[in-house]
């Protein structure tokens, strides 16, 4: 994330000075775009299908960040059985419901959370390999 | 008594704060690998020698740092004790966020050490600094998911007190200001623990204590501290004046610390011939290059030094020698040249379990433009007729290295042995890690879906 040379900066002209030297700011910075807070933002990598709907699919890269507080129908990665796990998350009167999100004609799975939900992070992205 | 009222609210008001993680190489394995959460868990010094950091159920099993794993591994499975190889470049990441997440709540950050930050909070009430150190704990567990301690005192070595206290008293959760402690309770803890327990006093330095009657935390802050320094050093005088409130150990300036840059490990198997101490040379060359290049420095001197095991039968050989540079450089090109230029003298005329490369005459990069000073360097910039770029074609490769090492990972280039992606008999053998979560795309945290 540290701001190194870009082999893509244009490279100083030994005549005359570039008249867009000026506006040139470093380009388009994906960790600007995608990463809010570099402190609490992790990517993890996704195994299973069961999130293909919310275009979450297997080998895919998800950007989780920790910081974020997770809210109705947020995409959340929880601990359940020692494991990380990412379901759609619906805060219900009767309490929290983590559902899968397959593509259809699959049909979604909910768990209620019984005891203490462990959110470990919320998922901003998905990065998808076409 | 001296230690009571001064101690816990002298000053100008401002505070120092320590923070800490608990346990910390372990708490950055269990951020990933939920299912070590409340299991005994350790962790492994290099080449998975012994113990060097264990979970609060590692502790409680008795096991202590140190322990061969050999010794641990049979009975591992029936404690369920979970073991994992040093994983620098997770601890490594982990650090820079927690450190940038504490260093947000303060005045000023003096990181101490990987796992360690000091911080200065402005003057406030007691309810106020409690509620900062608070505040720092939740915000490292939220953002980086590791647990902290926080000890806050009106001096460094006062707040490393209050951090011992913190962490031994749960019904503190994690944080103690001194100054919110009942003033008896402090006094009460300071007259009970050894003085062996204070910030910079080990067991030799308690012994000789001992010796003159100074047992406990209270004795070392009311002894005489000319008495302190004639007998032991100014270093110990001053941490008797932090004991009573005296805010007197400097603050760690890193650019007058950091003299040398030094890359060297122990091996898996030992080193024997000369073609292989090269490699060893051109590879912790270029690490210790391109730490360097990292923090904007260049150096004047390298050098490269070997040594036998302590372990070993045989005579011992422990050759170190070092060479000038013709200027101060951060070339990789350069440095790795001069390491490997080394070897000749540094014969490997035995088994040798440990070397490395140090980098020292340091100055930052740019600051005196060698270049034009030096009557035997090549003046780029004044050479006449647009041949300048030709001079030195190396600056270009060293560009060329880091910007394909930023873009496809260490390993991806090198110079020599350096790019070699079969790992070598010698490098360093980590049998149990855990993969490189934060700072590789091949090795990223499984979520499953």
């Amino acid at each position: 994330m540290a701001a190194e040379s870009s082999p893509l900066r244009p490279r100083p002209a030994t005549g005359f000075a570039s008249p867009a030297g000026d506006y040139y700011d470093g380009g388009i910075d994906l960790n600007r775009h995608l990463i809010a807070d570099r402190t609490s933002t992790f990517v993890m990598r996704v195994t299973g299908r069961s999130m293909a709907g919310a275009g979450i699919d297997d080998g895919d890269e998800l950007i989780v960040e920790r910081a974020r507080s997770p809210r109705d129908r947020s995409v959340v990665v929880v601990v359940h059985d020692g494991e990380l796990v990412v379901r759609r998350l619906a805060l219900t009167p009767d309490g929290p419901v983590l559902w899968t999100e397959p593509r259809p004609p699959e049909l979604p799975a909910s768990t209620h959370v019984g005891g203490e939900l462990e959110v470990w992070g919320v998922a901003t992205r998905s990065l998808h390999r076409l | 008594m001296i230690w009571t009222a001064a101690s816990t609210t002298a000053g100008d008001g401002t505070r120092y704060a320590l923070v800490d993680v608990n346990n910390f190489y372990v708490s950055c394995e269990r951020v990933f690998d939920p299912s070590l959460h409340g299991r005994p868990v350790v962790v492994l010094s290099n080449n998975d020698g012994c113990v060097v950091a264990r979970s609060a159920e590692a502790k409680a099993l008795g096991i202590r740092t140190g322990t061969p794993w050999f010794q641990l591994a049979p009975d591992a499975d029936r404690h369920g004790l979970a073991a994992r190889s040093s994983n620098y470049e997770l601890y490594g990441d982990m650090s820079a966020r927690v450190m940038e997440v504490i260093g947000s709540h303060g005045a000023w950050q003096e990181v101490y050490s990987i796992d360690e930050s000091f911080l200065g909070l402005p003057a406030a009430s007691e309810a106020e600094l409690l509620r900062v150190a608070r505040a720092v704990r939740a915000d490292v567990a939220r953002r980086v998911g590791v647990p902290v301690c926080v000890g806050v005192a009106p001096t460094k070595t006062l707040a490393k007190f209050a951090n011992h206290i913190a962490k031994r008293n749960d019904h503190l959760a994690g944080v103690c200001s001194l100054g919110s402690l009942p003033v008896h309770d402090a006094a009460a803890l300071a007259e009970r623990l050894p003085a062996t327990e204070v910030w910079g006093v080990g067991s030799k330095t308690g012994h000789k204590l001992a010796g003159m009657g100074i047992q406990t935390v209270a004795d070392l802050a009311a002894a005489d501290p000319l008495r302190l320094r004639k007998k032991f050093s100014v270093v110990l005088q001053r941490t008797a004046l932090e004991l009573r409130g005296t805010p007197c150990i400097p603050p760690i300036d890193e650019r007058a610390d950091a003299h040398q840059i030094m890359f060297s490990r122990s091996f898996a198997t030992p080193v024997e011939s000369a073609a292989q101490m090269r490699d060893v040379l051109t590879v912790y060359g270029q690490s210790a290059a391109s730490r360097l290049a990292a923090r904007g420095l260049v150096a004047e001197v390298v050098g490269a030094f070997a040594g036998t095991s302590r372990f070993a039968s045989g005579e011992a050989s422990h050759p170190s020698v070092a060479i000038p540079l013709e200027s101060p450089t951060a070339d990789p090109i350069t440095i790795v040249r001069a390491a490997a230029g080394l070897l000749t003298r540094l014969a490997p005329e035995a088994r040798y379990s440990r070397a490395g490369v140090v980098l020292s005459g340091l100055s930052p990069a740019g600051s005196i433009r060698q270049d034009e000073l030096d009557l035997f360097g090549q003046p780029e910039a004044a050479a006449p007729g647009g041949a300048s770029a030709d001079v030195r074609p190396e600056q270009d490769v060293s560009t060329v290295l880091s910007s394909v090492k930023s873009r496809f990972g260490k390993s991806a280039i090198g110079l020599g042995a350096g790019g070699v992606h079969r790992q070598a008999a010698w490098s360093m053998k980590r049998e149990y890690s855990s993969p490189r979560y934060t700072t590789d795309w091949a090795d990223l945290p499984v979520v499953k879906a």
